[in-house]
């Protein structure tokens, strides 16, 4: 495919430009704040397929794009690129995070219980049609517990392995810059699971629901059941100048794991982002169970569903169409009335059968 | 330097309110002459994660965290927090510097203390909450 560069239009660019901007109005430090307040699920998703976490920047790229996410994505992961990478933090560990949220569907009595956290999962789906009326949703607090929760868990696959339900390979033990970087590295195929983790971390959520409900509704090999699911908070565990180790704050993170009740064990599938995002984890993670020996091509295989859901690279492959191909455009054209001008010369010499 | 510098101060000083932490470190600037300032700036923290299924380790993406490191008298203070806020990344330099100069060394261990005690109320307050949807499944 060749492209060539068209002349021409500067004015009506600009102009078409300004008319999508003014459309949005003012952007200040008010009009983020108030995306971030507003709409923190939104940011969650956004800073996740960033790859970058920051609510503030997070809600500037959605203010300033008018909540066009694929524009958002692509923003924030290139003021990514003008950033120094500081330090990699320790691994985040299941059982170390500050849990929000943990549920099981697979068993009811896991070890610690189940909270469900913040969630609509049992609420009716009524608009709040009122507030259009001058009406106003004010939220009712939540009756405290006497007593705190465990801010931390058992892993519930660990308490399926020490009960010879399921077998788990040991922690590969890789830390810092050792740990396979999908931003400074080639995806290649077969994939190595550590890119595969974190190419579906960042992958466009969309994309992972419409090829995780695919592998769900029967194109896949394995039916996932909810192992675990968590909301929780990390802390990013960075070293001081004279080694001693220290949090630099916590980041929201979603995980999940999927089993499948095939053979005679469980097995397992995996996925978290950062953010809260735990339909794009249910949907990775039923991905990562049903790659193992999946058909070349089909939604569960893996080299399909990551070049499929890496947002940036398939919006950009995609809005590319509607640039000018003036040229091979024309090219194709001129081919098909050549085809065309062959046919014609060579059928009046034919004469139809008797 | 005064002694091995602990995790759990500077836990708790990276999650300081930032205007608190802002301000108490002012108060200590007079105290704390010719310190050089060796980075200020913003950057990334490549986060990972454990894979439970697989026990491997993998990228999870990056946190955005601002960094403060200084000398003074070869002594050195260190600051990184999340987000974008310069200063406060330099007051929580500012604090360990002094902490480990020994400098208002009382003044900073009590804000520190202070600190960490409305960390773990607003945590606990937070648990409180998560508790209060605990649920008891039962099947029919």
């Amino acid at each position: 495919m060749a492209y060539v560069a068209t002349r021409g239009g500067e004015r009506a660019i600009e102009q078409s430009e300004r008319l999508f901007r003014a459309e949005l109005g003012r952007i200040d430090a008010a009009r983020v704040a108030q995306v971030r307040q507003a709409l923190p699920y939104l940011v969650d998703r956004v800073m996740g397929e960033a790859s970058l976490y920051d609510e503030d920047l997070a809600a500037l790229a959605m203010a300033q794009t008018g909540g066009d996410l694929y524009e958002a994505v692509l923003v924030l992961r290139a003021w990514r690129t003008t950033q120094p990478r500081l330090a990699v933090a320790a691994p985040v560990e299941q059982g170390q995070l500050f849990t929000h949220r943990r549920i099981s569907a697979a068993f009811k009595d896991i070890p610690g219980g189940q909270v469900l956290g913040p969630t609509l999962d049992y609420s009716h789906r009524v608009l709040a049609t009122d507030v259009l009326s001058g009406g106003a949703v004010d939220p009712v607090p939540v009756a405290p517990a006497a007593r705190a929760a465990p801010a931390q868990y058992p892993s519930v696959s660990a308490w399926q392995a020490a009960n010879d339900l399921a077998d788990l390979p040991a922690p590969d033990g890789v830390t810092g810059e050792a740990i396979p970087d999908l931003t400074r590295e080639p995806l290649l195929f077969p994939a190595r699971r550590a890119h595969t983790l974190q190419s579906l971390a960042r992958a466009e959520t969309g994309g992972v629901l419409a090829l995780g409900y695919a592998a769900m509704r029967g194109y896949g090999q394995a039916h996932p059941t909810v192992n675990e699911l968590r909301l929780a908070e990390a802390e990013i565990v960075v070293a001081h100048p004279d080694g001693t180790e220290f949090s630099a704050g916590r980041v929201k993170v979603s995980q999940a794991e999927v089993v499948s009740k095939k053979g005679d064990k469980l097995t397992l599938g995996f996925a978290a982002t950062l953010g809260w995002n735990e339909v794009k984890c249910i949907a990775a993670a039923t991905l990562d169970l049903n790659s193992a020996g999946a058909p070349k091509g089909s939604a569960t295989e893996e080299e399909f569903f990551l070049y499929h859901t890496e947002g940036v690279e398939a919006s950009g492959f995609c809005i590319h169409f509607k640039l000018p191909h003036y040229v091979t455009f024309q090219s194709s054209l001129d081919a098909m009335r050549d085809a065309a001008a062959r046919r014609s010369a060579r059928s009046p010499q034919q004469e139809p059968a008797e | 330097m005064t002694g091995a510098r602990d995790s759990d101060t500077l836990s708790t000083l990276a999650r300081a309110e930032a205007a608190r932490i802002k301000e108490f470190a002012e108060t200590l600037l007079a105290a704390l002459p010719g310190v050089t300032v060796l980075h200020s700036r913003t950057g990334l923290v490549m986060v990972p994660m454990r894979d439970t299924a697989g026990g491997t380790s993998f990228h999870l993406g990056e946190v955005l965290v601002s960094e403060a490191h200084v000398r003074r008298d070869g002594v050195e203070g260190y600051g990184m927090r999340r987000g974008r806020d310069l200063e406060a990344a330099m007051a929580m330099a500012l604090v360990d510097l002094a902490l480990a100069s020994g400098v208002e060394a009382a003044r900073c261990r009590a804000f520190c203390d202070d600190e960490a005690a409305r960390q773990a109320a607003c945590d606990r307050d937070t648990l409180r909450r998560v508790e209060a949807t605990r649920i008891d499944m039962e099947t029919f």
